[in-house]
């Protein structure tokens, strides 16, 4: 499997991995890799994503920004401190972060960019990566991987970088790479994580998950009583619902709007269909599982059947949906570019249905004293995130309420017997 | 009675698949629309549901412009309906895999009467009008009785009014395991040697209850004048790779009748009084009482001939619950759109299978300091 290239290998049997894995173990031992080094060639790489085929991928310009030196180098320098190691001293003793060694990533198989972004985490804690590239990314992953054969002559990141395949239901394939990393990132719906969570992981692995959880919008009546302002704030919103086909944990899936009489809040959705509308002229679908269309219907349906007060607003086609329900609950969500519009008199009533399932809150606010009472009630309820809305899949570390980079590394202690 | 009731029953006296397609579009079209706008009457919620749907019913060109409800919001107890529950003669109920609620179909009298007519009418066209002596691979529990009557249980009645005598061959054992009533099966096979008799089954009952039993024993019944009808889905059978010619071999094999006898029907109870049996060139086709639209996934456009889609079917049978024109999760290939080389009017399709349950995914979250496409709008 070893190769100067980074490039997805279909693998079949446990040794490979395991074979794979200790090739990557080797390496690790063998050479250190500056992060500034490594930092450069991200840099070319985040360049020659949109120069390539690979910017038509869903998500490459995230990627490559994510690469970008000006976005990495500050993160780093908050997780870590600095960019490259050396030791720290605190009083008797000194102090370094070193990786964590082989960390193995399962992204999930809905979000193109995935396997990069997860992987790209871990070598910049200095580790390598040994990714399960999800079946239905093979091509994808290998066109955002071409950029770097001029990036990184060198194969510095393919010297650190194993990309498998495998079908998710090879138990011995999964054992073996579970068996044979130091650390795992984890992504995707209930069932994938508690699936990659029981595999036979050393015991001293360190494994971080993400996922499943979803995500909520808040308007408050100041935000959106004037028709400029409100209009602005739909478009924003039908941005944050549009992107990775609101199946990521950052997607929007239910919008609480503050009303002062109730019958504005049909003013309001009348804006947002024409901003989902425009979103959808703009960045069409080209595809959609049937299984998505069975379940926009059934959404469509099961909202005007359930009370006649509901009412809803949709194309011929499954393109887009927004329903306004009269509930005092978070719904399941449908995905899709589905969007339930709950309307509340006072948004403390919808602040007070937040729990731990909710990754991001996107918040509209005219109040800005309220505003802080709201981030800090949903944070004290268990939400992460606490965004404006229309940046809802835009954040920095820390992420899920954990940081990127520092859970992959070990903090080492040392204490040299000169000081005693 | 009011001109759209004498419209329906004069459908179902008619021969079910000899219309003129140009004919039949308009008239299903006036028929779904007077469907849909009484259902609307009846319902207030109903009426919610048509009133936003993008094309007004009274707007609409074609059935396949009329709205739909998905199949899946008849999951639901109490079932939706149309009148109140004191009307409710008899609720069906679908066959649901384990975990997952059944559809509950209230009917009242009349709804109850046309499903019968309408089912009759579609078999007598495949295997002719006369009562025979009436097989089924079941046990007598499973029609019983009572208030609800579950997917086999209807089926097993659908079928009756073709039956002279009906004898049930499968019997539970004191494990509770059902097992061939072999008394039962032996007497049917001897009184009815050289009469025409129908046979009928779920298709996994028939496969592992009866003919993969005979096989190994190499029994045949003799049965050489024998319709044998099947229904209820392959799912399990493509678990154990029985293949459809395996299928109708084997099944004619042990029953000692010609293969062409042994015929596969579609049916749902949501599509009250439609069953879609297999024709001789391996098709199902649309009877005067409903249409089948097949559409693409992504624009909802009923597709082109050998395409694949989701299925639609309509029905202006049901009076008692909103089951004129429903969006099902199974999806089929339009095999020619006027006309069969069996000689039947209309649309011929083929099942292909049932849409994917799939979870809603979590995580794809994305870091990026700055987006460019959409931090200069926010």
């Amino acid at each position: 499997l070893s190769s100067r290239l980074v490039q997805v290998n279909r693998v079949e049997r446990p040794e490979q991995i395991t074979e794979a894995s200790a090739r990557l173990r080797s390496e690790l031992h063998s050479r250190a890799v500056s992060t500034s080094h490594l930092l450069d060639i991200f840099q070319k790489w985040s360049k020659g994503i949109l120069e390539s085929e690979a910017r038509h991928v869903p998500g490459a310009v995230f990627l490559s920004l994510w690469l970008r030196r000006n976005t990495l180098e500050p993160l780093l320098t908050r997780e870590l401190g600095q960019l490259d190691g050396t030791w720290g001293t605190e009083e008797k003793a000194q102090f370094q972060s070193f990786p964590i060694g082989v960390v193995g990533h399962w992204p999930a198989g809905n979000v193109e960019v995935l396997p990069f972004l997860s992987l790209t985490c871990s070598l910049l804690g200095g580790n390598a990566g040994l990714v399960r590239v999800p079946s239905g990314l093979v091509e994808i992953t290998q066109a955002l991987a071409k950029p770097l054969e001029t990036a990184d002559p060198e194969g510095i990141v393919a010297s650190r970088t194993e990309l498998l395949t495998f079908p998710h239901t090879e138990l011995p394939l999964q054992n073996a790479m579970a068996g044979s990393v130091d650390g795992a990132v984890i992504w995707g719906g209930q069932e994938a994580v508690l699936a990659v969570r029981s595999l036979p992981f050393p015991h001293w692995a360190r494994i971080q998950v993400f996922g499943p959880r979803i995500s909520i919008a808040m308007m408050d009546r100041h935000s959106w009583s004037d028709e400029e302002a409100r209009k602005k704030w739909c478009t924003r919103l039908a941005r944050d619902v549009w992107q990775f086909e609101q199946q990521a944990c950052s997607s929007p899936q239910v919008l609480f709007a503050e009303h002062g009489e109730p019958t504005d809040v049909p003013r309001l959705c009348e804006d947002l269909a024409e901003a989902f509308a425009e979103e959808n002229r703009i960045h069409a679908r080209a595809s959609i599982e049937p299984y998505l269309t069975s379940r926009i219907a059934q959404a469509r349906a099961t909202c005007l059947l359930e009370d006649a007060r509901n009412r809803a607003w949709f194309p011929e086609t499954p393109d887009w949906t927004l329903l306004l329900q009269h509930r005092s609950e978070i719904p399941l969500p449908t995905q899709g570019k589905t969007l339930t519009v709950i309307p509340v008199p006072d948004l403390a009533d919808a602040v007070a249905l937040l729990d731990g399932n909710v990754q991001t809150l996107g918040l509209a606010m005219g109040d800005p004293s309220r505003e802080r009472l709201v981030a800090e009630r949903a944070a004290r309820l268990g939400v992460d995130r606490i965004v404006r809305m229309g940046t809802m899949h835009v954040f920095d570390s820390p992420w899920d309420g954990t940081e990127l980079i520092r859970p992959l590394t070990r903090r080492v202690r040392y204490s040299p017997t000169a000081n005693f | 009675m009011n001109s759209l009731d004498a419209r329906i029953d004069e459908l179902l006296v008619q021969a079910p698949y000899s219309y003129r397609p140009e004919e039949q579009a308009s008239s299903m079209l006036e028929l779904l629309r007077e469907r849909l706008l009484q259902a609307a009457a009846a319902s207030a919620t109903y009426s919610n549901y048509l009133s936003h749907w993008p094309i007004p019913v009274s707007h609409a060109r074609s059935v396949a412009e009329l709205p739909y409800l998905p199949v899946s919001v008849f999951k639901q107890s109490p079932p939706l309906a149309l009148i109140p529950a004191e009307q409710f003669q008899r609720v069906l109920l679908s066959s649901a895999t384990t975990g997952q609620q059944p559809s509950r179909i209230a009917l009242d009298s009349l709804t109850a009467k046309r499903m019968t007519k309408g089912v009759v009418s579609i078999l007598r066209d495949f295997i002719g009008p006369e009562r025979r002596p009436y097989l089924v691979v079941d046990e007598p529990a499973t029609n019983a009785a009572g208030g609800e009557l579950a997917a086999r249980g209807a089926a097993i009645r659908g079928l009756s009014p073709f039956a002279s005598a009906t004898t049930y061959c499968l019997k539970r054992n004191s494990a509770g395991e059902l097992s061939i009533d072999e008394d039962a099966l032996a007497a049917f096979a001897s009184r009815h040697r050289n009469d025409a008799v129908l046979i009928y089954g779920f298709t996994t009952m028939l496969w592992t209850q009866l003919v993969r039993q005979l096989a190994q024993k190499r029994i045949c019944l003799g049965l050489s004048r024998a319709h044998v009808l099947h229904s209820g889905g392959w799912k399990k059978l493509i678990a154990e790779a029985v293949t459809r010619e395996e299928f109708n071999l084997k099944t004619a094999e042990v029953v000692g009748c010609a293969s062409s006898g042994v015929i596969d029907f579609y049916g749902m109870v949501e599509n009250l009084g439609i069953i879609y049996p297999d024709c001789s060139e391996g098709n199902k086709h649309v009877p005067a009482t409903g249409e089948v639209i097949v559409r693409n996934a992504l624009t909802l456009k009923p597709v082109k001939t050998g395409e694949v889609g989701l299925v639609q079917v309509c029905s202006v049978l049901p009076s008692s619950f909103p089951g004129h024109v429903l969006l099902t999760e199974d999806t089929a290939q339009v095999m020619a759109s006027h006309g069969c080389r069996c000689g039947r009017s209309g649309l011929a399709f083929r099942f292909a299978g049932r849409v994917a349950k799939a979870e809603a995914r979590g995580c794809g979250n994305v870091e990026a300091r700055r987006m460019e496409q959409f931090a200069e709008a926010s």
